[in-house]
């Protein structure tokens, strides 16, 4: 073909497909308001209708197959689902099994071929929290979609489904880290029921991998289940990964037991920092004034991090302040400026600048400190 | 024999031109694609299980400010109020000579104080650190005047938190956006080290105490072409790079690091006109060269808002910073170009930005002079030339077209008014704005006064510049 032939053949290729672009972006732009607006009217129909069948039991309102259908009668319903509470959320699932609404969702779940359409099924099925759903859930554990995992294990959680337990569990080993992350939000929803679970998942992984036995132990941490406190004294001493380690120590000062101070204590002294500065930070959260000599002596250890989270960690025992204005005092100037940011995020600068202002006090140590200006 | 050398110099260029076209609407394909994923994993509500989530890891938001007293206050509001669940705000007053560190004082109801603050990275005496009593976490560092990255590096040294965010004193964030980008990290925090946002011009559109509310064009036809620009860079190619793992720039106006890894890089470059795109040139071949798996992405979702010029005058300033900064990256980074140690970073995007960015307008410049001479000695056959010139504004404008049909599922610009203006400066910026920006890149390159120093950017700051226009 001759080249000029080529050319022009390319030039009306170029310029009808842009003329396509154009008019394809100014019907998304007409249309996508439109849409926009005609969903927004929808959605808020659907409410009122979701209301006054809430509000009387033989209310004859119609809810068509078209309805359950529609996105956002979907969206109308998890709204209401967020903004009740009791026995209207039983009469909310009535409604909802009435009319099919979850076995259609558990059918696009299962069948769709658009992304779109199946993570608003999972979303809507995890919002609404219906029993019948839960083997679609649990199987849609293991989806190829991250985000429908996440979805289905929420769901699951949203009903606390006992038997999920284990297998979101055993999905901490391989599975994407943001999932992962929401897995165990999940978890801390179903409360002391999967502090063992998780305790039994990472006696058995944390030799193995550090990544998923680390998370169970952060979780078993926001769980708060005081049981907890004995077997991971033991994996912390039976644990040689580091991130393991800081989890353990991490969780065990979210438990804030008495009984893990000895262990915390010791560990003041390890030779790594991050251990050290971790152990502070626990000592902190258990609360008990006995750490504070032990503490105090951390504000001058050889390390940044250790000394700030000494500081930050006595600032939270009661008695604490006082060990921290005693640091000011502190020949070594690194000890005392970690002691004076601890005070100010503690609220003492105000308080200090207050009693100031009152006439009450005209001799503050913390504000003494502080115009003795930068030291690098 | 020059007429042959001419004639081949003059469709070279033409051709050149066809080639990065070609490139850019291949990039702006594979960040569709990386659109489409984005967008239905926006709508199915991710923010609020990061916003409940203990796993949320905190940050520090970095703010270097010189001379920002108009804005910095109401800037730093509508940081204070974003929605994320623990971060802090570290604002660094680099030798102002106008109320900048007075207004923050009065503001935030500042405290001098003397805290821990450890230089790992290097920059300019700190005179002052000051901290807020007013409820919102708020250090101010006061230094001496350093410029931009010694301030971000001040900055950077008194964050307390494993993340930072790099941002401006200009800029408005969308309340979602930290919540977005954060979510980037937590899906692989390992390997998470930056995270870039997506810049969007805020001039034409209706701000609030801090706040955006609502996106609309605005009438000056310099503001327009960039706004244009802007939705190119950021939804028609960086989508497409971070899908490959090979963003070449973490914007400055919103960049998210790992604090240690920007520590063990040396932090930013101190005098550098383009130092963001020198950290994450820098970033890439500390990790590729060590062999260390990481990953630095790009969150669409994570929209921040920032003034640009409206006046050829102040974008000229601009634009000849923005190339003299990309040429010392250029020089600093010519190793990694097209270099197959340096994976895809160095074969198709950084490789890809020297081709087509750095050596642009010095190829168009060039056509300027040899297509008229050819054309002039006869040596040009007319027809074919009119045809390919055809063939690259065709293209041109086939990609500023996608980069539009990208930006719809944003919903910003929707009304039928603003549409048709943004397709207008697609066809017009090809006759006079483009050429211009050319001139001024040319300019940059060829250096001598005017081109070495940052110049003013005159903010009329956030809340004034929608009642301005």
């Amino acid at each position: 073909m001759p080249l000029d032939q080529i050319i022009r053949l390319a030039l009306l290729v170029i310029f009808s497909v842009n003329a396509a672009l154009v008019t394809a972006l100014v019907t998304l732009k007409t249309v996508h308001r439109r849409r926009m607006r005609l969903h927004e009217k929808r959605r808020q129909g659907y409410l009122a209708v979701l209301s006054r069948h809430l509000s009387y039991e033989h209310c004859t309102d119609p809810i068509t197959e078209d309805m359950a259908e529609d996105p956002a009668f979907l969206d109308a319903l998890i709204d209401m689902r967020n903004a009740i509470t009791g026995d209207e959320v039983a009469t909310l699932r009535r409604i909802v099994n009435r009319h099919g609404v979850i076995e259609r969702q558990v059918r696009h779940l299962d069948s769709s071929l658009l992304l779109g359409r199946r993570l608003r099924a999972a979303v809507a099925i995890a919002e609404i929290g219906d029993e019948t759903a839960a083997d679609a859930l649990m199987r849609h554990l293991d989806d190829r979609e991250p985000e429908i995992r996440i979805q289905c294990a929420r769901g699951l959680g949203r009903i606390q489904w006992t038997p999920a337990i284990d297998q979101i569990v055993s999905r901490f080993s391989g599975e994407d880290p943001w999932v992962r992350a929401r897995f165990s939000d999940t978890l801390v929803g179903y409360g002391t029921k999967a502090t063992w679970p998780l305790l039994a998942y990472v006696r058995i992984n944390h030799r193995f991998e550090s990544k998923g036995p680390a998370l169970a132990l952060r979780t078993i941490g926001q769980i708060q289940d005081d049981q907890a406190v004995g077997p991971m004294l033991e994996i912390l001493d039976d644990a040689a990964d580091l991130d393991v380690q800081l989890a353990t120590i991490e969780a065990l000062g979210e438990l804030a037991s008495p009984e893990a101070l000895p262990a915390l204590v010791d560990l003041l002294d390890d030779e790594v920092w991050q251990l050290r500065a971790k152990a502070a930070s626990a000592m902190g959260g258990i609360g008990d004034p006995e750490a504070i000599p032990r503490m105090f002596g951390s504000l001058r250890d050889e390390n940044w991090w250790v000394r700030r989270s000494a500081a930050a960690a006595l600032a939270r025992l009661p008695g604490g302040v006082d060990a921290l204005y005693a640091a000011l005092e502190d020949e070594d100037r690194y000890a005392a400026d970690a002691a004076a940011e601890a005070l100010t995020d503690a609220g003492e600068l105000v308080s200090a600048r207050r009693r100031i202002d009152a006439g009450v006090s005209d001799n503050e140590p913390l504000l003494a400190h502080m115009e003795r200006g930068v030291v690098a | 024999m020059i007429f042959e050398v001419l004639r081949w110099l003059g469709y070279g260029t033409i051709a050149y031109f066809i080639v990065m076209q070609v490139y850019l609407i291949v990039l702006a394909l594979l960040s569709g694609a990386a659109l489409r994923r984005n967008h239905h994993l926006r709508r199915f509500g991710r923010v609020g299980e990061m916003l409940s989530s203990r796993t949320t890891p905190p940050i520090t938001i970095v703010i270097p400010a010189y001379n920002e007293a108009a804005g910095i206050v109401d800037s730093v509001r509508s940081m204070s109020i974003v929605k994320y669940p623990r971060f802090e705000i570290v604002i660094t007053n680099d030798g102002s000579s106008d109320q900048t560190l007075d207004s923050l004082i009065a503001a935030f109801d500042l405290e001098k104080v003397r805290i821990p603050y450890r230089p790992d990275l290097d920059c300019a005496p700190v005179r002052a650190i000051y901290r807020g009593r007013s409820g919102v976490d708020i250090t101010v560092i006061d230094k001496e005047n350093g410029g931009r990255a010694d301030a971000l590096n001040a900055g950077i040294n008194a964050a307390r938190h494993p993340y930072v965010l790099c941002t401006d004193a200009d800029v408005v964030l969308d309340p979602d956006c930290l919540v977005h980008a954060m979510q980037r990290v937590v899906e692989d925090r390992e390997r998470t080290v930056g995270v870039g946002g997506n810049v969007r011009p805020l001039n034409g559109s209706r701000v609030e105490l801090g706040h955006l509310i609502e996106a609309s064009v605005p009438h000056g036809l310099i503001a327009r072409m960039q706004i244009l620009e802007y939705v190119r860079t950021f939804l028609a190619s960086r989508p497409g790079w971070s899908w490959m793992n090979a963003l070449p720039n973490v914007s400055g106006a919103f960049g998210i690091w790992k604090k240690s890894v920007i520590v063990e890089v040396g932090g930013f470059t101190r005098g550098h006109m383009g130092e963001d795109m020198d950290l994450t040139m820098r970033v890439h071949r500390h990790l590729l060269d060590r062999k260390i798996p990481y990953r630095i992405v790009y969150e669409p979702s994570a929209v921040i808002w920032t003034e640009v010029p409206d006046t050829a005058r102040v974008l000229r300033r601009q634009r000849i910073r923005w190339h003299r900064g990309l040429m010392t990256t250029v020089k600093d980074f010519f190793g990694m170009t097209f270099n197959p140690r340096y994976r895809q970073v160095g074969m198709v995007s950084w490789g890809g930005f020297v081709l087509f960015e750095f050596l642009a307008p010095i190829i168009e410049f060039l056509g300027w002079i040899v297509v008229p001479t050819a054309w002039a000695l006869g040596a040009l056959n007319t027809t074919a030339l009119g045809a390919m010139l055809l063939v690259a504004f065709g293209m041109g404008l086939m990609n500023s077209i996608i980069a539009l049909l990208l930006d719809e599922s944003y919903g910003y610009f929707n009304s039928p008014a603003d549409t048709s203006r943004l397709i207008a400066v697609a066809v017009i910026e090809n006759f006079g704005l483009r050429q211009m920006t050319v001139v001024w890149r040319i300019r940059a390159l060829v250096g001598g006064k005017g081109t070495r120093s940052w110049g003013n950017m005159e903010r009329r700051g956030v809340a004034n510049l929608a009642r301005q226009e």
